[in-house]
């Protein structure tokens, strides 16, 4: 008896299995996708904002990016949610001087971490006032000015291309990122996460962390206050030789290291301590650099 | 002047103010200029502790009244009992005079200093908390921060382990720089040090209270 008979009899009952199977394949591949996104709603709103307004967006997690507004007046926003636990309060005083994004659960509903997240995607009026609060969310910002305050927890911060504005951050162990900051105060407070900048030029620069890394690439020249302060983080400066900067640098149980030729001050406020602080003028000095830290190392290099 | 001879002439200091070079120490020392600072702060309260108006005499006849419909005062108390207790109150609250004032005031600084001595007496060095409150060696979290903690986990238990070890980093930090401040009073770096670690500190705290509103 032949049990696996091998003649062309058998093709055509092959063939159409071999097409069912793909056709279930095919199915339930399609139905899983589609119930996965049946959850995703998008929704977008525009509100009025009067010129130098508030926006204060609460949103735990999921996303928040923040882009430039065409028009001065008005705030667009498009946010996603991925749950029907959660809903969006989208809120606007009477006289548009403040307008409210806020994420929250909605009464009696305890949606999962993925079915909470929320994505927003918000433009934001030149000068107006900007407040994001978020847990994980991470935040982005692109192009935007006037007085930022970003703040997250775990969420990653990233502001590039900002100017003539104020920049506060605050961050408990998410990475910060800023590149391209033009005459801008600047504000960070990173408690272990790492803070980077690259090209970040302004009046007033200050960063401090608790055990979270610094580092800056660009050159500070032309007249600002930096002060980079750390408990355990290592402090990293790149600066082009031409850099002109008058430098301070300290540090308790750590190290310094710097490879710019130093004209001493006359008057230093402390005395120097070889290979725990170091303190001079690179070329005119125009801007002051500020280096301190408890045990954390400070470098200074040539790019 | 160091900071014990500083600390014996305080309370003429906050009387009178002080010479150039009580003027110079406080300057350069972040301890004693917390506690100047905390003292007069205590002195500027004492002063809103003045003797209050009476009422007009028909709320006090408007309460015997209701106090009578109640049954809660007897009858044989009478108008005048009520009144003439009541009055009686303010009119030694009225009866404060300057001197009084004064050595109330003076009680007050002596009792600060006191206590500021005792707690420094205390606490070995290095072990002071951001709120007086000696942190637990294991820990090195004080009762504030646990506190803290326990709310935090109670909303989201996931966030304990995050809130604690940044709590213990900051800490460690204020920890270093308390030390590093007192090491070298006249340090400026040290002072900055000082005031980002206490920064750090009141970030983490506004963040947690930031999850907790609705």
């Amino acid at each position: 008896m032949n049990l696996f008979p091998t003649n062309a009899t058998v093709e055509p009952a092959q063939i159409s299995r071999s097409t069912l199977r793909l056709a279930i394949t095919g199915f339930t591949l399609t139905f899983f996708a589609a119930t996965a996104n049946a959850a995703d709603v998008r929704k977008e709103a525009k509100l009025e904002l009067a010129p130098g307004g508030n926006i204060t967006i609460v949103n735990g997690s999921g996303s928040v990016a923040l882009r430039s507004a065409f028009s001065g007046r008005q705030v667009v926003v498009a946010y996603t949610t991925h749950s029907d636990k959660v809903e969006v309060d989208l809120n606007t005083t009477a006289d548009k001087q403040r307008v409210e994004l806020r994420t929250h659960a909605i009464a009696g509903q305890k949606p999962t971490p993925d079915e909470a997240k929320v994505d927003f995607e918000v433009a934001v009026p030149p000068g107006a006032v900007v407040n994001v609060n978020t847990v994980s969310a991470p935040v982005t910002a692109e192009g935007i000015s006037g007085d930022i305050t970003l703040s997250s927890e775990s969420g990653q911060i990233e502001v590039h291309n900002m100017a003539k504005s104020h920049l506060h951050i605050r961050s408990m162990n998410a990475a910060v990122s800023l590149t391209g900051i033009n005459t801008t105060h600047v504000d960070v407070s990173s408690n272990g996460g790492p803070v980077h900048m690259s090209n970040v030029v302004g009046p007033r620069v200050v960063v401090g962390t608790t055990s979270g890394n610094v580092d800056y690439r660009g050159d500070c020249s032309g007249g600002g206050d930096y002060i980079f302060t750390t408990h355990s983080g290592e402090i990293d400066m790149w600066l082009p030789k031409s850099a002109s900067v008058e430098f301070s640098a300290h540090t308790r149980t750590g190290s310094v290291e710097n490879e710019f030729p130093l004209e001493e001050k006359p008057h230093p406020n402390l005395p120097q301590s070889q290979g725990r602080s170091f303190a001079g003028t690179s070329n005119s000095g125009s801007s002051s650099v500020e280096l301190d830290s408890i045990n954390g190392k400070i470098r200074v290099k040539k790019q | 002047m160091n900071c014990q001879q500083f600390q014996e002439v305080l309370p003429y200091i906050i009387e009178s103010g002080g010479k150039p070079e009580e003027e110079q120490h406080l300057e350069g020392c972040a301890a004693c200029s917390a506690l100047v600072e905390d003292l007069r702060y205590i002195a500027e309260q004492a002063k809103l502790l003045l003797p209050m108006h009476d009422p007009n005499p028909r709320v006090w006849n408007n309460i015997e009244q209701s106090l009578h419909r109640e049954g809660l005062l007897p009858a044989t108390e009478g108008r005048m009992s009520l009144t003439g207790h009541l009055t009686k109150t303010s009119t030694q609250a009225k009866n404060w005079t300057p001197l009084g004032w004064a050595l109330a005031l003076t009680a007050v600084i002596l009792f600060a200093v006191a206590l500021n001595n005792y707690t420094t007496r205390q606490l070995p060095s290095g072990r002071f908390s951001a709120q007086n409150v000696p942190a637990d060696p294991a820990t090195n979290m004080d009762g504030d921060d646990q506190q803290l903690i326990a709310q935090v986990a109670k909303d989201d238990p996931g966030a304990r382990g995050a809130y604690e070890n940044s709590l213990r980093e900051v800490n460690s930090y204020i920890s270093d720089a308390e030390r590093a401040a007192r090491q070298d009073p006249d340090d400026p770096y040290a002072r900055e040090l000082l005031q980002q670690a206490y920064e750090q500190k009141e970030m983490l705290y506004q963040m947690a209270t930031a999850r907790s509103l609705p």
